[in-house]
């Protein structure tokens, strides 16, 4: 099929696209929470991805070359950004204060995970995430929120294991530092001392 | 144990792969440590949060192979366009501008009224303005310096 786009066969491109753009919109979904911008990142995946075809040698599946390109455009989509601002309680909608106000005052419970409430934590979660540079970001959406293994991590990458760990560490420090701040504020606003007593 | 050490456990690994004996150890230390406490409770609600989001997953809609085959098509025939056509193309409106401004210089240099010159058998008073601006007060009737201050002292005195 590779051989066959390369020859600029329109069907056998279209192919590719359907075959792996759930795949592809996985990855950028990482990265990215709105479709039209998981959805422009996909799109550029297939556009360089067609355009670099020659460079992929039928070493490793097409699934595995693809998901190494749409990881670093998604990257470099990020490092291009350059937003990182500094999460706050003010920055926060209500409904984001008040699950975390739950989560202080104990009273999340299996009973109030619905749908409406994971989509809080989502959101909260991509704030939180947005913080953290594009690679740190990605280390602990890995590793963190996948299961990924740190080898798993760095053939996806192509960074090193070590850089992989140091990635890691660094991101969940960042985010336990960001979410403390968030918490203290929750804790003023619930009049709770530091015990998590009113 | 130490304050540090409970940090440093809380941040080498997800918290999901602690071991019963690393998360018994934080518990006990929590139960006297205040800030330690506070770094787990954010770790944890952190680590469930960043959870929450792995879990959300997106579809690409039934429009996106169409809206990906039209942009890939439309990068084949700019690709197939000549490399001095497209430049052509895109300088037009420069080209065009510079023409417009070049034409609004033009007219404003050589089609905007020219200025009146002063009639030369008119008589101008030496000290007028009209003299000092042309140049015509220039003359041996010139009073010197030391003249106008005596005819100013002389017009006092008479007073």
């Amino acid at each position: 099929m590779a051989r066959q786009a390369r020859a600029e066969d329109e069907s056998a491109f279209a192919e590719i696209v359907r075959r792996y753009s759930p795949r592809v919109f996985s990855v950028a979904h990482r990265f990215f929470r709105q479709r039209s911008l998981v959805e422009d990142a996909a799109q550029e995946v297939f556009l360089k991805a067609f355009s670099q075809l020659e460079s992929y040698e039928g070493r490793g599946s097409m699934e595995g070359w693809l998901t190494r390109i749409a990881t670093n455009t998604c990257l470099n989509i990020l490092r291009a950004s350059k937003r990182r601002p500094e999460l706050t309680s003010g920055d926060l909608t209500e409904d984001q204060n008040r699950w975390l106000d739950e989560q202080l005052s104990s009273t999340a419970s299996e009973l109030h995970r619905s749908a409406e409430h994971k989509m809080v934590a989502a959101d909260l979660a991509e704030r939180l995430l947005g913080t953290l540079s594009p690679e740190d970001r990605l280390a602990l959406t890995l590793i963190d929120g996948e299961d990924a293994t740190v080898s798993e991590v760095a053939e996806i990458t192509g960074w090193s294991e070590s850089k992989v760990k140091v990635r890691a560490f660094r991101a969940r420090k960042k985010a336990r530092e960001a979410m403390e701040k968030l918490l203290g504020a929750g804790r003023r606003r619930l009049g709770l001392d530091s015990s998590g007593a009113h | 144990m130490r304050e540090m050490h409970i940090i440093e456990i809380l941040e080498k690994g997800p918290l999901a792969s602690l071991t019963e004996s690393e998360v018994g150890a934080i518990n006990s230390h929590a139960e006297t440590c205040t800030e330690c406490r506070q770094a787990y409770e954010a770790a944890q609600i952190s680590a469930l949060l960043i959870r929450e989001r792995a879990t959300e997953t997106m579809e690409p809609s039934p429009f996106f192979q169409t809206r990906v085959l039209a942009a890939w098509r439309e990068q084949q025939a700019g690709d197939n366009v000549p490399a001095f056509w497209r430049l052509w193309k895109t300088a037009g409106a420069l080209f065009a501008s510079m023409a417009v401004t070049t034409a609004a210089l033009a007219v404003f240099s050589f089609v905007a009224p020219g200025s009146e010159t002063p009639d030369a058998g008119v008589a101008v008073s030496p000290y007028s303005e009209e003299a000092v601006v042309l140049g015509q007060n220039q003359g041996d009737d010139q009073l010197d310096y030391e003249q106008v201050l005596s005819a100013i002292y002389a017009d006092d005195e008479v007073k």
